[in-house]
Order: structure tokens, then sequence, then C-alpha cells
């Protein structure tokens, strides 16, 4: 690879981690606390590229000639090829969050936490009581693994629609730690409604229902009293 | 169309090796003189080369026009999700392999060979631990580990030691140990067994260079690319930018195997060798070279495995940063493919022992 030509694909490189995390797009692909690393490799790697070039075309071509005896210019790796694979990916499949087809590769089995995490908060008040938000992780932990604190409950999930087998369907959330190769499915199966589009983002109202017994384990219910469609959120894992 | 070029580029010498490093550039004849005369002021002697054209023709069309020429192409779910695991992996490790290669550019460039003689025991043997625990300064994860240390071997540090900074730098800094403490909360001890094993590993494996690999061919020697009397700055800059090129290519491959690997190994087929130790700490040291998770998550992912034994996990969390697709990608690109084809395999087997072993003993 010649060496302008490789500075134009570091710049490109450079510019588009930089717009993944100047248009918030890269919460599509890694966890939010990433966005500022992001910009200083992206800034990094385009002032390198500049620098390189302006270094380059300052040189007279008798010390370009000098210059290539030691090594550089046309010796730039042919693998730095590969590095417009993932702008292609990027400009052209414009990649989606994860959603249902992610999740219908995991199990909705939620796996019972090593310290649990306090519902507290939920309080003694029941019956009768406005549903209570809660992040589709915590639900699908707690229905299973908190069942008392939980029954007798209404509760307000929003997450995308993943279908399951003979018409059932759960309301989904990916959870992140880094990005997406670790992401993780929570899944809350949803009663007493017919599935709305696969991937269609959902809140859903209901009473906390008796978890699904699975040969891996059980899975979190919901008797779902409404569903509503909303439009999904700007990050849209847990 | 003919390569528009300055004097020095119409050399012969110049122009077969482009093309023959480049696949993009023009084969056959030397190019003709320019067809763009240009200005005798004008000191942008590559600034117009056909192949820095064409590739920027090629991004910006892409930029431009591609989802609508591509559009219905790329619906598939599977192709979808597939795609979000590839960019994501490579926008990951961007920041780390950004840090890694400006770290090994700066080695390369500002600090003298005779700091790391002074700085390491002359014995290979006792290099070999000093430099493991010094893998505790680096807080990457494993992209940024192989172009530093490729840098260490270049500035003549021995090989086993170097090998040694490779493997434990992305498991044992303080950003992982934390994260291991965070996804274990109440148990210490799995922090403290995964920073012995690893360290463990790390030496062993630099240890086992020193018995074996010491005087064979296999592993290419980083070149020093820059005869002295360069300038600093211009050694950083142009290491730099060869390191980052090199191995962000390589990166690339290992994304998109890690991505293929993700979408296509269902994760239902664990829980049903859970019960098995032997069999579960194998299954999970696969399970973390197919996953390539970045060593900073991956306690978060072992954490999650909560059918398997801490043993088992532990295994996880020890092969994940030694040994993974992404990483065996990278060390092909930059120590060869006959280093790479001997290095993964070892340094799989020893972490598997070293996590049974300690497993035992701690957990």
């Amino acid at each position: 690879m010649r060496r302008n030509v490789a500075g134009l694909v570091v710049v490109f490189v450079g510019a588009a981690v930089m717009q993944l995390a100047i248009s918030n797009t890269y919460l599509r692909y890694v966890k939010p606390g990433m966005r500022w690393m992001l910009l200083a490799a992206g800034a990094i790697l385009i002032v390198l590229a500049v620098a390189d070039v302006l270094a380059d075309t300052r040189k007279k071509p008798g010390e370009h000639q000098a210059d290539d005896g030691h090594g550089h210019g046309h010796l730039l790796p042919r693998a730095a090829w590969l590095l417009v694979i993932p702008i292609f990916a990027l400009l052209v499949v414009d990649p989606p969050a994860l959603g249902a087809d992610a999740a219908q590769r995991q199990s909705p089995v939620a796996a019972k936490p090593a310290v649990p995490k306090g519902n507290s908060f939920l309080g003694e008040s029941t019956a009768g009581a406005a549903p209570v938000p809660l992040a589709v992780r915590d639900y699908a932990v707690w229905a299973v693994w908190e069942k008392e604190s939980m029954k007798g409950r209404n509760f307000q999930l929003t997450g995308f629609v993943t279908p399951g087998k003979n018409g059932t369907w759960y309301v989904s959330r990916i959870g992140l730690t880094c990005c997406v190769a670790d992401g993780t499915a929570f899944m809350v199966e949803a009663r007493g409604q017919t599935a709305p589009p696969k991937n269609q983002w959902v809140t859903v109202t209901g009473e906390w229902a008796e978890p699904t017994k699975r040969a891996d384990g059980d899975v979190a219910a919901l008797t779902v009293t409404g569903v509503q469609n909303v439009t999904p959120p700007a990050n849209q894992y847990e | 169309m003919s390569t528009p070029a300055d004097s020095a580029e119409a050399t012969g010498e110049r122009d077969s090796a482009a093309a023959t490093a480049d696949p993009d550039a023009p084969v056959g004849p030397p190019p003709a003189p320019s067809t763009e005369p240009e200005p005798p002021a004008e000191k942008e002697p590559a600034g117009s080369s056909i192949a820095f054209t064409l590739t920027l023709v090629l991004l910006v069309a892409l930029a431009l026009f591609g989802r609508r020429i591509f559009s219905g192409l790329f619906t598939d779910d599977g192709v979808r999700t597939w795609a979000t695991m590839f960019v994501g992996v490579t926008v990951q490790a961007m920041p780390f392999l950004v840090l890694g290669v400006l770290l090994s550019a700066a080695l390369t460039a500002f600090v003298p060979p005779s700091f790391f003689a002074k700085a390491l025991p002359k014995h290979p043997a006792l290099a070999v631990p000093v430099a493991s625990a010094s893998g505790v300064i680096l807080p990457g994860c494993e992209c940024a580990s192989v172009p530093v240390s490729a840098a260490l071997m270049n500035r003549g540090v021995t090989p086993a030691a170097a090998i040694a900074f490779l493997l434990s730098a992305p498991a044992i800094n303080p950003v992982v140990l934390a994260s291991t403490a965070v996804a274990f909360p109440g148990q210490p001890k799995v922090v403290v067994a995964r920073l012995i094993c690893s360290l463990a590993v790390s030496m062993v494996l630099g240890w086992l260079w020193l018995l074996t690999g010491k005087g064979s061919s296999w592993l290419k020697m980083p070149k020093n690319r820059h005869a002295e009397g360069t300038a600093k700055l211009e050694v950083f800059r142009s290491s730099m930018l060869h390191d980052f090129l090199h191995a962000g290519g390589f990166l690339v491959v290992g994304a998109a195997a890690a991505a293929t690997l993700n979408v296509v190994v269902p994760r239902s087929w664990l829980d049903h060798v859970a019960s098995n130790l032997l069999l579960s700490v194998l299954v999970l040291g696969v399970l973390a070279v197919l996953l390539a998770i970045c060593s900073e998550a991956d306690a978060f992912v072992a954490a999650s495995l909560t059918q398997f034994s801490l043993t088992a996990r532990l295994a996880f969390m020890v092969v994940g940063p030694v040994v993974d697709v992404k990483l065996i990608a990278l060390q092909t690109g930059t120590f060869g493919p006959k280093f790479a084809v001997r290095f993964a395999p070892a340094t799989f087997v020893v972490a598997i022992l070293f996590s049974l072993l300690v497993g035992w003993w701690l957990l």
C-alpha cells in the first residue's frame, strides 16, 4: 500500500470512529462509557495520517528516494486494505443494534445472580397500585428468584418483541458489559396478548405470573394487560 | 490510464515494488510521463497517484451512495446480526489498538535499548518474571499488548520476556482485576486466583520459549525499520502508521472470525456439559477462544455462566486474554503464522492446566 493511500485509509477509519461517537451510533455497538475513548482514538488517527502525509509531501524528491531505502512508502502492509471492510459494513449494511435475532440465539432463562440486587424499594403496597416501571433485566431475574416480593404486583416493562415457539413472545432487552460480543439477552414471556411484529418496541403493563418451566430453568413471565408501541430508546441496551 | 508520477517515483525499482505491495496499483509497464504535467513549484510527489484517487473515489462513493446501491442485499436478520457483531468487536478494539500502537511507537522512537538492558535482569530466565509482573502497568485489553511486545522485541528485549509481557498485560492490569472484583462481589478469591493463574501462565510460556524456541526460525522478529540517524519524530510517526495498518488489518480478520462464531455457535450447547469438571473447563476454555471477548469485560460474562463451577469460569477468564481468535489473527500478523500455530495451542494447554491447578487449590 502506498503511503498516501495508507494515510487516506487511516483518515477514513479515524473519521468513521469519530462520526460513530459524535452521532450516538456507537451506542449500537459498545457501552456508553467508551465514547471519549472513541473520540480520542479517532482524533489520534486523523492527526497521525495528516501529519504523515504532510511530512511526506514536504520532502524533496531526492530525500524521498533515500527515505524509501529505509523501507517505508511502498512497504506499508497490504493487510491494511482489510480496514476498509468495517467501513464498508458501516456505510452499506448500517448494522442495527442487536435485537430479536440475537435474542433468539440465546436461552430466555435468567441465570441466578451470585449476589442478588435487592428489590426492597418495591415496598409493601400491593393490589391496585400503579404499575412499577422496571428494567427488563431486573424483572427477568426477580420474577424467578424473588417470587414472593413480586406476586400480585403490576409492572411496566419496555423492550423489543422476540417471537418464540407456538405463538409465545417475549419482551426483551440485551445487556452489554463492554461491546456486542458479550451481549446477553434478558427475556420476559408476555402472556395474554397476541404477538406484535418481531423487533417492534413496546411498553407492556401487567401482573407478575408464575414462571414457565423449561428443561434448562425457569423463564420470567408477565400477564400482559396493555401493550403500547413505542419508539426505541437512544441506548437500546441495558 | 497512467500513473502521474514525479521523477523520483518513476524509477523502475520503486514501481515494481509498489505493484507487488499494492493490489490496486497498475501492474505493467513503468508509468508513462504524467498526463497532467505538474507545475514545477508543486511539491506533492505522491498526492496524485492513481491508487490514491481510486481509493478516495471508492470510499466517498460508498459513503454517499453505498446504502442505495446495496439496499435489499443485506436484509437477512442473521447477516445483520453478524454485521453488528463484526463492527462492534472492531469498534470496541479500536481505542485499545490505537493505545497499543501509540505506546509501541513511543518505545521504538524514544526509549533507547539501553533502558531495557538496565531495567531487566541480564539472565533471560530472570527477566521473564520481571516482565510478567510489569504487565500490570498496561491498562488495556489484549489488542494493545501485541504491538507493545513486538516493540519490546524490537528494542532488544529477549523474546521470552516480551512473550511473558504479552500474556500477562491483558490479564493482570488493574482495570481487569477491578472489573473481576465487581463481577464476582464478595468473592475476592476469584480475583486472587485469576491474578496468580495468569501470572503463572505468562511466566511458564516465557520459560517454555527459552527451552524450546530459542534459536529456532519460526518467530518472525519484528524488524527494526529505521536506520540510525532518522529523526525521532519521523521514526515515531512512521512506525505508528505501519503498526496501526498492520495490526488493524489483522484485527479485522479476528473480528470477522469472532462475529461468525458468536452468531453460528448456539449457546445452548453449553448446558449439556456443565456437570463434568474436566469437560466443563475445556469447554469454557474453547468458548473463551471462540467468543474473543475483551479482557476487561470477560469477568461479567464468566459471572453469568452460573451453571458452571468456579474453576471452569476461572479457565474462561485465564484463557480469554491469552488466546482467542482475534489475538491469533493479530499474532499471525505480527510474529508470523509459524509462530502463531505453535504458540496458540501451547498457551491454551498451559492456561487450562493452571486453571485446573489453581482452581483446585483456591476455589
